[in-house]
């Protein structure tokens, strides 16, 4: 199959704590995947790998083909401007321009014109146009999270990864930003990764990852809500000493 | 818990505090210590060694209400009658008279002046005679050891200015030369004339087994308070009467330049404590959001910065002792303290500046804290991700306000051309720079943005988000700036004002004393009798005046005078034949009436005819009527006096200079030697200030420097710490693509952007006091003195910011 960003034997680690234990994997092209799994199991940090934000402690990352690894800072930087828009689980908007500097902002730093007639349809379909000219501290949670993702996808790029993207909206907005994404991939072939809690989200998605302990668990293709659901509470029920031996 | 969470959190810009006020703690306790030298330290040595306690007249003046002693440096006497009537004190072994006048071996190498003295005051200098016997004579003499003549040998010698011959009786155990009790008191002019019938000090042996203490209290019981009287380690002032006179100097000075110093002090330790605030607002908003009340955060904030103040309080007052022992020295090197008196070392100054520097932090942290801890929490949590978007109007407008005071007091020098216009622009430009720190924010953002909407737009990402930072940062840059500003404010505007005054005095001077060469006799303490026959005959000389300097201390005779209270100067002391080499350019009546009690005045301080109230060098009050008023009252003073007015009021009756003009041969001059060994012949006319000048330039350079020093310090930390609280700030906009390289270019550009701005803007705030400042002195609109200070501080404000974000942002860079 083809795959936008590839895994292969990832391991991360932060001093003893292991937050990503030998993950391989592939995210398929044109395809919508979540990414569940408890509070803490490595969701934002196996996104933060692929995405080449971080690097990981052992094992390979390839986007586009090209092998992370071997780049130094500033390419792996021009690779990811190139290749990749990423939605942060903190916003990370800057607060001293406005809200419409911010969505352009990646642009200008690869130094690629942006495309005003793209940006502005993305920005009417989160329904931020009223709002460009503040700053973002000015903004609600969710307009912050809507412009966030109005920037990740600014550049066009060839897989969109997104950390909880409706985690702070209300049910209304969230279904709106899960419409965009789910009409990009299905209308545009446009790649989507998205961590969540919600199955509810989560069920929008092609295929489901589910992660435990650093470790990826499951993949269900084709979820239902309900399913997820139910995987997860298992899970969390789960005693922590049997989760080597359930794998 | 939370505390030292906080304040380690905050520990960055809390060094910038400590610091701030380390600094501040320096200058005013080492202010301190030289006022408090000025009051209590003592002489050292003592000349009357022998003597238990001295008498002698107050050298000093009542300034007027509340105001401060006028020290007086010309010898006030006491009357003789003194002697008989203290020899009737109990406990008084014997009390004998004390003169002193210049005296000196003609032709001797010796070239500072020597003292004459009666042979009294041999004895109670504790004088042995090692060889012969006391002079009894008119023409009898002994010499000190040092003057290896033996006795019996024809000496000549000029005591008070009257040249003679003396035959040595003998060899004395102490300094100076030592004449027949009455040969003395005759050449010290206390036989007729004004001062028939006085000696400067009486002098008392206490009987044995009564102490020197309880002596000098029966003394005052007996004669009052009218009178200094001294024991021990107090008695080399009576002995030297210009002591008095330093002491105010040592008192005036601090607060001539505290003016200054406090201000900047202020600016630096208020501004140390809001930035080390400002860098905990996302703490202090999540503490609000936790619960805590406006008053919690606000006493919290207090705490942090009194802790940092407190501990910089110890290191910082010891710099100041350090501080003040160089000044100290300084101020002997340019003679504006006698070598022989120590400054005083006490804990007083310290103590005292403590509180104030407490104060002002107090009221800094408060100042900064009340906006953030008033707000509601949620507002102060989201505010707390950047800065306020629109800074507080009301800082914006007082700003404004201070800046627009700041250049009516620049144009001062328009209006009064004195000593006081000197202060003018140094003060106005500082001013103006905490205006600027003041408004900054409002106008940086005004300027950014219209530097935003200027730029191309194909301008490379790191401009656009260097211009985008300082802009949305407007707080931030605008302290910067405005701290920066300074450095290039203080240097150009201080420094050049002081050399433009000191260029139109000189100018001035040059104008006025129409002389081209100038006769001094330093060896003999003035000018001897018949040197000035002497000079207007020798061959070439075509006019010659006498002339000296004095004291003279008035109420209000210039601007800037304090009203009420008495002022002393210096001035310059004339006879009616000035005229011919004196051209102060008299408006109204004449030089040629400068005898009897008389003065001439600068033509905006009084009218001829007009009598003024006047106190001497020596304390006297006279009454003088003005006969001429001039207008060029920049080289001379204010204020000239006649000779006949000061005669019998001066420590030696001699003048100190002749002013010669001649048709361009000196060489006649030179000659005079021969027949005056010890007398120096310079080409040029000095200004009687001259040395004054260029002594208080060199304070002020010093005091300069060291302000300097502290500003550039406080403002490199501030950028440290600035810079150094940046690292999230950083890591976002590499998360948002951003390449190293970016980043550094970004952060360069910064500092591209803050180091112009504040270069321009220091320099815009020196530029207009200067301005006004030279139209007024010297008629052109450019200062005198070294311009060169003006790019130079500019390029120390360049490399300190590139030091400071070149430092500190590659290693935030790198872990961004
Ligand atoms: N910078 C870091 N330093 C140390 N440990 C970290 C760091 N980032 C993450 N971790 C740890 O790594 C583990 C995985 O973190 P990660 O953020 O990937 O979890 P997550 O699945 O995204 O959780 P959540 O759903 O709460 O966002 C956690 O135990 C976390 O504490
Ligand atoms: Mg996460």
């Amino acid at each position: 199959m083809n795959h936008v960003v590839t895994l292969t034997g990832v391991t991360k680690k932060y001093g003893e704590l292991t937050a990503l234990d030998d993950v391989s994997l592939g995210f398929p092209r044109g395809r919508f995947t979540a990414v569940m799994g408890p509070s803490g199991s490595g969701k934002s940090t196996l996104i933060q790998c692929a995405a080449a934000l971080d690097t990981p402690t052992s094992g390979s990352v390839a986007i586009g083909g090209v092998d992370v690894g071997t780049l130094n800072e500033t390419k792996r930087t021009e690779l990811r401007r190139a290749h990749i828009g990423f939605v942060f689980q903190s916003y990370n908007l800057l607060p001293a321009i406005t809200v419409e500097e911010n969505l352009t902002l990646t642009l200008r730093l690869a130094g690629r014109k942006p495309d005003l007639a793209w940006i502005r349809m993305l920005v009417e379909r989160v329904g931020l146009h009223d709002r460009l000219r503040h700053r973002p501290g000015e903004l609600s949670g969710g307009q912050q999270q809507r412009a966030a993702i109005v920037r990740a996808l600014a550049g066009r790029p060839d897989v969109l990864f997104a950390d909880e993207p409706t985690g702070a909206l209300d049910l209304r907005s969230a279904s709106q930003v899960l419409d965009l994404l789910r009409s990009m991939v299905d209308d545009l072939g446009q790649t989507v990764v998205m961590v969540t809690h919600d199955p509810a989200a989560a069920a929008r998605a092609h295929d489901a990852l589910i992660m435990a302990d650093g470790r990826l668990v499951d993949v269900l293709p084709a979820p239902s809500a309900e399913d997820l659901a139910a995987r997860l509470t298992r899970l969390a029920g789960r005693p922590v000493a049997a989760a080597g031996g359930a794998l | 818990m939370i505390r030292t969470a906080l304040a380690m959190s905050g520990l960055g810009g809390l060094v910038v505090a400590f610091f701030a006020v380390l600094g501040g703690m320096a200058l005013i306790t080492g202010s301190g210590v030289i006022v408090e030298s000025g009051l209590r330290s003592s002489l050292e040595g003592s000349r009357l060694a022998a003597a238990d306690v001295l008498v002698s007249a107050p050298q000093s003046v009542r300034g007027g209400e509340g105001g401060l002693p006028v020290g007086l440096p010309e010898r006030a006497v006491v009357p003789a009658s003194l002697i008989a009537e203290l020899s009737q004190v109990a406990g008084v072994a014997s009390a004998a008279g004390d003169v002193t006048f210049p005296a000196a071996l003609v032709g001797a190498e010796a070239a500072a002046t020597g003292d004459g003295h009666g042979w009294a005051s041999a004895v109670l200098a504790g004088g042995a005679v090692l060889d012969g016997r006391a002079p009894r004579a008119a023409e009898e003499i002994v010499v000190s050891k040092t003057h290896a003549v033996r006795p019996g040998a024809d000496v000549e010698v000029i005591a008070a200015g009257k040249r003679g011959t003396y035959r040595v009786t003998g060899v004395v155990d102490a300094p100076g030369l030592y004449f027949a009790d009455r040969v003395a008191l005759d050449l010290a002019d206390r036989t007729a004339g004004q001062r028939a019938g006085t000696v400067d000090i009486v002098a008392l042996r206490a009987a044995p087994g009564t102490d020197a203490g309880a002596l000098a209290q029966a003394v005052r019981k007996r004669i009052g308070d009218g009178y200094e009287i001294s024991t021990g380690s107090a008695k080399g002032d009576a002995e030297s009467p210009g002591t008095a006179a330093a002491r105010t100097l040592l008192i005036a000075l601090p607060s001539s330049v505290g003016g200054l110093s406090l201000l900047i002090v202020g600016f630096v330790v208020g501004g140390g404590i809001s930035l080390s605030i400002t860098r905990q607002r996302r703490d202090l908003a999540l503490l609000r959001a936790a619960g805590a009340t406006p008053r919690q955060v606000r006493k919290l904030v207090a705490a942090q910065g009194m802790a940092a103040a407190l501990a910089a309080l110890i290191p910082g007052a010891a710099a100041g002792y350090l501080m003040a022992a160089h000044f100290g020295d300084l101020l002997v090197h340019v003679g504006m303290l006698p070598a022989n008196m120590p400054l005083t070392y006490s804990p007083i100054p310290a103590v005292a500046a403590a509180p104030l520097l407490l104060g002002v932090v107090r009221v800094s942290a408060f100042a900064t804290s009340i906006s953030a801890s008033r707000m509601p929490a949620v507002a102060a949590v989201r505010d707390s991700a950047g800065e306020p978007r629109t800074p507080s109007a009301v800082r914006y407008k007082s700003g404004l306000l201070i800046i627009l005071a700041s250049l009516l007091i620049s144009s001062l020098p328009l209006f009064i051309r004195g000593e006081i216009a000197a202060v003018g622009p140094g003060v106005a430009a500082l001013l103006s720079v905490i205006g600027l720190a003041l408004a900054g924010p409002r106008l940086v953002q005004s300027a950014t943005g219209l530097l935003a909407r200027h730029l191309p737009a194909r301008v490379p990402a790191s401009v656009w988000l260097a211009v985008a930072n300082t802009r949305g940062y407007a707080l931030r840059t605008a302290g910067a700036v405005a701290a920066l500003g300074m450095v290039v404010t203080l240097a150009t505007s201080v420094a050049l004002t002081h050399f433009t005054i000191l260029q139109a005095t000189a100018d001035e001077t040059a104008e006025t004393l129409k002389a081209d060469a100038a006769v001094t006799a330093p060896a003999y303490g003035g000018i001897p009798h018949g040197l000035l026959d002497d000079v207007r005959r020798t061959p070439g000389v075509t006019a010659a005046v006498a002339t000296s300097t004095t004291v003279v201390a008035s109420r209000s005779l210039a601007v800037g005078d304090d009203g009420d209270n008495l002022v002393s100067r210096t001035a310059m002391v004339l006879g009616p034949d000035a005229g011919e080499l004196v051209d102060l350019g008299v408006g109204a009546g004449s030089l040629a009436d400068l005898k009897g009690a008389t003065i001439a005045l600068d033509e905006r301080a009084g009218e001829v005819g007009e009598r003024y109230d006047l106190v001497l060098g020596d304390g006297a009050a006279v009454k003088a009527r003005v006969v001429a008023t001039y207008s060029r009252a920049l080289g001379l003073g204010p204020v000239v006096l006649s000779r006949d007015l000061v005669a019998g009021h001066t420590t030696t009756g001699l003048d100190s200079t002749i002013l010669v003009r001649t048709d361009g041969d000196r060489s006649g001059l030179e000659r005079l030697t021969a027949r005056w060994p010890g007398v120096d012949v310079a080409a040029g006319s000095p200004s009687p200030q001259a040395g004054e000048t260029s002594a208080q330039l060199w304070i002020n350079i010093a005091v300069l420097a060291v302000l300097l020093g502290y500003v550039l310090v406080s403002v490199a930390n501030r950028l440290v710490a600035t810079i150094a609280s940046r690292g999230a700030e950083l890591t976002a906009v590499k998360r948002l693509g951003s390449t190293p390289r970016q980043l550094t270019a970004m952060i360069r550009w910064e500092a591209l952007i803050i180091a112009l701005t504040a270069s321009l803007a220091g320099l815009a705030m020196s530029v207009v006091p200067l301005l006004l400042l030279s139209v007024g002195f010297l008629g052109r609109p450019w200062p005198a003195g070294p311009l060169w200070v003006a790019p130079a501080a500019m390029a120390t404000v360049c490399a300190v910011v590139w030091l400071a974000y070149e430092l500190t942002a590659r290693r935030l860079i790198r872990h961004a």
